[in-house]
């Protein structure tokens, strides 16, 4: 029976956590989800940039920016570091938050005790950073024996470009996402955003997880690279094999195929409202049946052009234009629902906005978690999208908690995993070690 | 790269699913799990999707698409229940897409199968998840990319439609997870002895994908315009995500100043007054006009290059099968020879346990005889 007391599947896994930005910080947001205590080592003399980029999260009564209304400037003139918006979808878990700084000796003695007590040390920084600050893997190994390090940056650590830098646009550039997106025989329209940096951080936590699956088996640890790249060459599909065996490029005419995936009526159309679109997508002679009846057999239906699944492909842009015409007076949801009911695949295009405040399936499983944050207050936050009957995912973690402010867990983490007294930290404090 | 044992040696794992999830069993296989296929007597629905070896459309053991989801698994052609729910019990993990009723209509639900394997792990990966009022309804990629919200942002501009990525990448996000949630569950497995269910859903999965999108409509009350992410157009017509991130620090735009002053394309950028993010910021469209001007000076792959040594996240817009000549990607051991096919490898490089396939894809029921045989040995 699953409670409040149920365990989390990585309980009693510490993670020591050197991740900025989305990539790494989503691996450790997984874990974290999972049982794990994530202990978020930062600065405060250079906080992670996502903690300072906007959108803001506003304050009471305020309107905050999104992103682009506010520059480097304003960013650099904000009092605090615990209103950067992004910071608190790659942060979650229950993650918890130390300041130190690395390069003061006492600092470093700090982080290399936290080591000794860790399971796991992940960083997303680029490659050698950590060594240069005298926490190489060689030195982790020193401080335990069987850590797991996990690094997780753009080209990783070895290889002739590893000094190269990416961004998730980046990586979707050169692993072909970016082209995999837009109408054909236009160029391609790409992600607005960093799809990446989300199958990045899923393989982080897949080498964190392999490599404790490893270690219950051997005892042993391990270093596991993770880049954006290798993580997103699969994602292609066939298209990598087609060029290996059969010498075919998907640089080619009419490819990519927009929102054509070999069926027909299949495609977004406009649906009542503004920038309203709904998706039909029919790929089966059962769907077209069904979506027929659920439209009561308009006389278009049966024109001999539209007969057969091959005819209906062949004379897509004919079909869409009828489909597109039906569906232009109709809610976007009121024809999902009336297409689900029929038996086919439809669902509105839905923004955040929806999302937040209006699917119901996100709703009922529970998708977003109400939590609390020592500065911003609640905000609704997401975690992992599946649910475990005996280790339940927890979005607040262990602790039940929004993600932290920084530095905010210090002393805590000082008295919990390194036993010290309160004059010690006091002098550690003193000595300028935490910030 | 290590050549040791897998970190799943030994761990048997079995995959019955119709969706396009094979991917949670294909990174299982690459860590050493025996990852039995279920198929039908006429071929997982993978095989039935293309493109094909040429010459050989529509052969169910020439599919591509199939091999690339299915390397490194065992083929069994399974003709009833019974069997199905006899393999499945024998299993330590079980990968299906059923939906929560017909699961419990043939005997697969995770209740029955515990009732002979307590420690059984069942991972269902379904549209919707299992519970809540949508779980009944039926999605494809695109109602899944629709409904998650990646189509509302991602497409040209207000007058186009929206757009979905090419493939399946709402099912291959919930792939990942699941193969995530098995490997958390068989830590909690390995503590207590103790199985569970694992249900994924493809609708969330495809929900939390998307970055910025919901924090940014918390924030502001507004959700984000669908938009194209800029590019410059490279002296061989070849597109450049030639990002300059100027919210990183002041390092950016010196590299690019440093860039653009070596071919002479600097123009107004030189003015001291863009030392002032401030400048900067209202003078965006300067720094990306001086960009193109760099671009058309180069070729796609030898601008990103010329970028990314002066310090600056660029990268070349290619096609996937294009990423196959990456010099770095080929010096990582990336692309991997199997049976005589260059295939996509290890998404992780790991020093201690590693990732590979031992097997090719399987022919359709290439291994039904041998596994009927072990599991009528292990009785």
């Amino acid at each position: 029976m699953v409670d409040a007391a149920s365990p989390g599947a990585l309980d009693g896994v510490r993670v020591l956590d050197f991740c900025r930005l989305g990539f790494g910080s989503q691996a450790t947001m997984i874990l974290g989800c999972l049982g794990a205590e994530v202990i978020r080592v930062e600065s405060t003399t250079r906080p992670d940039p996502i903690r300072v980029m906007p959108p803001f999260v506003p304050e009471p009564g305020e309107v905050g920016k999104g992103f682009g209304g506010a520059t480097l400037a304003q960013a650099q003139k904000m009092q605090s570091p615990n209103r950067g918006g992004i910071f608190y979808k790659y942060n979650t878990g229950g993650k918890r938050s130390i300041a130190v700084d690395a390069r003061n000796p006492a600092g470093l003695d700090v982080l290399r005790r936290l080591v000794e007590q860790s399971d796991v040390v992940t960083e997303s920084f680029a490659a050698g950073t950590l060594a240069r600050w005298g926490l190489g893997y060689e030195t982790l190994r020193e401080l335990r024996p069987d850590i797991i390090y996990v690094s997780m940056c753009g080209y990783g650590h070895v290889g002739p470009d590893a000094h190269y830098v990416t961004m998730g646009p980046t990586a979707q550039a050169l692993t072909g996402l970016t082209h995999l997106v837009g109408l054909p025989d236009r160029e391609p329209a790409g992600w607005s955003f960093s799809y990446l940096d989300h199958v990045g951080g899923y393989l982080g936590a897949f080498g964190v997880l392999t490599a404790l699956a490893y270690r219950r088996a051997t005892g042993e640890g391990q270093h596991v690279d993770v880049s954006q790249l290798e993580p997103a060459t699969a994602l292609g599909g066939a298209l990598l094999l087609d060029r290996t065996v059969n010498g075919r490029s998907s640089r080619r005419a009419g490819f990519p195929p927009g929102n054509r995936r070999g069926g027909a009526p299949q495609g977004a159309y406009r649906a009542l409202g503004d920038d309203r679109w709904v998706v039909i997508s029919c790929s089966t002679e059962a769907h077209w049946q069904a979506f027929v009846a659920a439209l009561g057999h308009p006389t278009w239906t049966a024109d001999a052009r539209f007969a057969t699944l091959a005819s209906r492909v062949e004379n897509a842009d004919e079909l869409d234009a009828f489909v597109a015409a039906w569906a232009a007076t109709r809610d976007r949801y009121d024809v999902m629902e009336l297409l689900q009911r029929a038996g086919v695949p439809a669902g509105a295009v839905q923004d955040a906005a929806d999302r937040v405040e209006r699917d119901p399936q996100l709703a009922a499983r529970g998708h977003f978690t109400t939590l609390a944050s020592t500065e911003v207050g609640e905000l609704p936050l997401e975690g992992v999208p599946f649910e475990m009957s005996e280790t339940p995912p927890r979005t607040g973690g262990t602790i039940h908690r929004g993600p932290p402010d920084l530095g905010e867990d210090c002393d805590a983490i000082l008295r919990d995993v390194l036993d010290l007294s309160d004059a010690e930290i006091a002098g550690l404090h003193e000595a300028g070690a935490l910030q | 790269m290590s050549t040791g044992a897998g970190a799943l040696g030994g761990l048997r794992v079995v995959e019955l699913v119709d969706e396009p999830v094979e991917y949670c069993g294909r990174l299982l296989a690459g860590l050493g799990a025996d990852v039995v296929k279920l198929e039908p007597s006429d071929g997982a629905p993978s095989r039935h999707a293309g493109p094909y070896v040429d010459g050989r459309d529509g052969d169910l053991d020439a599919s591509l698409n199939y091999w690339h989801f299915n390397v490194g698994k065992r083929s069994v052609v399974v003709r009833d229940d019974d069997t199905i729910r006899r393999i499945c019990a024998s299993a330590d993990v079980v990968i299906h897409t059923l939906r929560a009723g017909e699961a419990a209509a043939r005997g697969l639900d995770h209740e029955a199968l515990a009732v002979q394997n307590p420690a059984v792990i069942s991972c269902a990966i379904t549209p919707f998840g299992l519970t809540g009022p949508w779980s009944g309804y039926l999605a494809d990629d695109l109602v899944l990319m629709a409904l998650g919200g990646s189509m509302a942002v991602c497409g040209y501009g207000t007058d186009d439609p929206p757009l979905a990525c090419w493939g399946d990448q709402a099912w291959l996000t919930a792939a990942t997870y699941g193969a995530i949630a098995v490997l958390a569950a068989l830590e909690h497995r390995d503590r207590t002895g103790e199985g569970q269910l694992i249900d994924v859903s493809a609708h969330q999965a495809s929900a939390s994908m998307t970055e910025w999108h919901v924090m940014t409509y918390l924030c502001t009350g507004s959700p984000m315009a669908r938009f194209r992410h800029p590019t410059v157009t490279a002296r061989d017509g070849k597109q450049v995500a030639a990002l300059i991130p100027d919210f990183l620090g002041p390092h950016v735009f010196a590299h690019l100043l440093t860039l653009l002053e070596a071919d002479g394309v600097a123009g107004p950028l030189s003015d001291p007054a863009f030392e002032d993010p401030r400048h900067r910021a209202r003078g965006y469209g300067e720094l990306m006009a001086a960009t193109q001007r760099l671009a058309e000076r180069h070729d796609g792959e030898e601008l990103f290059r010329l970028g990314q040594e002066a310090g600056l996240p660029w990268g070349v817009i290619r096609a996937p099968d294009e990423a196959l000549d990456d010099r770095h990607l080929i010096a990582r051991g990336h692309f991997v020879d199997i049976d005589g096919v260059t295939h996509s490898g290890a998404p992780i490089l790991a020093n201690g346990s590693p990732f590979r396939f031992d097997r090719p894809p399987p022919r359709l029921g290439e291994h039904t005889d041998e596994v009927l045989t072990e599991l009528e040995q292990r009785a």
